[in-house]
């Protein structure tokens, strides 16, 4: 499977798909706002819990060595109120991420987007779910 | 903006008018609209809170300056759910204080306590899935469920969607008084009664374990809070709030909260907040598997105060 991860140096600003734990108490206190971390990958995990969502990417660089992003959103209960639901993102879907990189642990870090290979254009979990998404 | 109130005792009440043209205006914590009067004062709704208040009925929406909906007995339906309403960021602020008034009635150890909290946000109780406490409101939507019986209104109880840590508050409407000698704890002992449409709740017997706020504004076992729950129209409810702890602040604080009503789709949900709380584990404060038991377990660690 071909990969890309690269680490953004830059000031992206805190577009963030939801809003964290830590954006609630101090988000600089947990994550690098700037510190963008991009990544395609497979989902191995997505955790419907509280207190927040929680998607784990398996990504792999160009020598095949794997680091599973584990990328922190808002509630359960926030996202289904948008309309989305268990089915509209599972474990095994190639997809394309960015987010902020944890202070300390880098690859647990703070979910902005989301998308599917298949349709780079729907942000998964952002917003109101879009009536035409069809489920599986 | 919600006008600044530093009362020694509770402010005279007024029957609060809603309805009148709602008006954009700007102060305090952003853009907010006058939804109406209350107390002598413009009671204000922000325009924009970020998705803490996308769940909720505009400002602007027509529907919000509605009437009041009432209980057969007569008394307003406090039932909700509503958003906001409460202190969480910062109680000063949130409370429609100026900024330092209320760190001015600090006691010197307080102001060093909150120092030190401010440089330690993972001693924390609340983000160990802790209850809040009074009269801190998180970003989820919370309720009044007034509990009847044959003998009417008994209990009224507090629930939140989460920051109660399952530990629902009462509010005891049947005329007791507070036990003497109570053991202090987490969200205290709370009597109510209604004076006109108002329901103002009294509460004691708070541990000193909870932070008033998410900078660490504390207190002690000596607090006393008294909530003046009015619900000035069907989308705008009011917690005029005396904050009376004399092991913490060197005189009574009046503040004012302002509550929204959530959407009629809206309810609240199940969250069970330890199930898989990773607070710390990014920020590198806490390893997996150390957070994941810091909220069963009941608290932060012994080093919670770390700098």
């Amino acid at each position: 499977m071909r990969t890309n991860l690269g680490v953004l140096l830059a000031g992206f600003g805190l577009l963030c798909l939801t809003v964290p734990v830590a954006a609630h108490h101090g988000f600089d206190t947990e994550y690098d706002k700037d510190k963008v971390i991009t990544g395609t990958g497979v989902v191995s995990k997505i955790e419907w819990t509280n207190p927040h969502m929680h998607v784990y990417i398996d990504v792999a660089d160009a020598s095949g060595k794997v680091t599973t992003y584990n990328l922190e959103l808002t509630s359960p209960n926030a996202i289904q109120r948008q309309g989305w639901n268990k089915n509209d993102l599972l474990s095994g879907e190639k997809v394309t991420f960015t987010g902020h990189a944890g202070r300390v642990v880098e690859s647990r870090g703070a979910l902005d987007s989301l998308v599917k290979v298949s349709a780079p254009k729907q942000e998964i979990f952002k917003g109101e779910r879009p009536a035409d998404l069809s489920s599986k | 903006m919600l006008t600044l109130l530093l009362f020694v005792q509770p402010h005279a009440q007024q029957r609060g008018q809603g309805g009148g043209q709602a008006a954009p205006q700007t102060g305090g914590r952003g853009q907010g609209v006058v939804v109406g009067q209350f107390g002598g004062q413009p009671v204000v709704q922000p325009l924009q809170r970020g998705a803490d208040y996308r769940d909720t009925i505009s400002p602007t929406d027509p529907a919000m300056n509605g009437p009041v909906p009432r209980m057969p007995d007569g008394h307003p339906d406090l039932t909700g759910p509503w958003m906001g309403g409460g202190s969480d960021q910062d109680m000063e602020s949130d409370g429609g204080l100026k900024k330092g008034e209320l760190d001015a009635l600090l006691l010197p150890w307080a102001k060093a306590a909150k120092a030190e909290r401010s440089k330690a946000i993972y001693g924390e109780p609340y983000i160990y899935c802790l209850p809040m406490s009074v009269p801190r409101v998180n970003p989820y939507p919370w309720k009044f469920s007034m509990s009847y019986t044959s003998k009417g209104l008994q209990h009224i109880y507090l629930l939140h969607e989460t920051g109660d840590a399952g530990a629902h508050r009462v509010v005891y409407m049947d005329g007791r008084k507070h036990p003497v000698d109570p053991l202090p704890t987490w969200w205290g002992h709370s009597i109510g009664r209604w004076e006109g449409d108002t329901l103002v709740i009294d509460t004691t017997g708070y541990n000193d374990k909870f932070w008033f706020d998410a900078v660490g504004t504390p207190h002690t076992e000596k607090l006393h809070t008294i909530e003046r729950w009015t619900r000035l129209s069907y989308g705008t409810l009011i917690d005029d709030f005396t904050l009376d702890d004399p092991g913490a602040f060197t005189k009574p604080v009046q503040m004012r909260f302002v509550a929204r009503i959530v959407k009629p789709t809206i309810d609240l949900m199940e969250y069970i907040c330890a199930e898989n709380n990773q607070i710390g584990i990014a920020g590198g404060y806490l390893n997996k598997d150390t957070a994941s038991q810091i909220g069963i377990a009941g608290g932060p660690p012994q080093n919670s105060e770390k700098k």
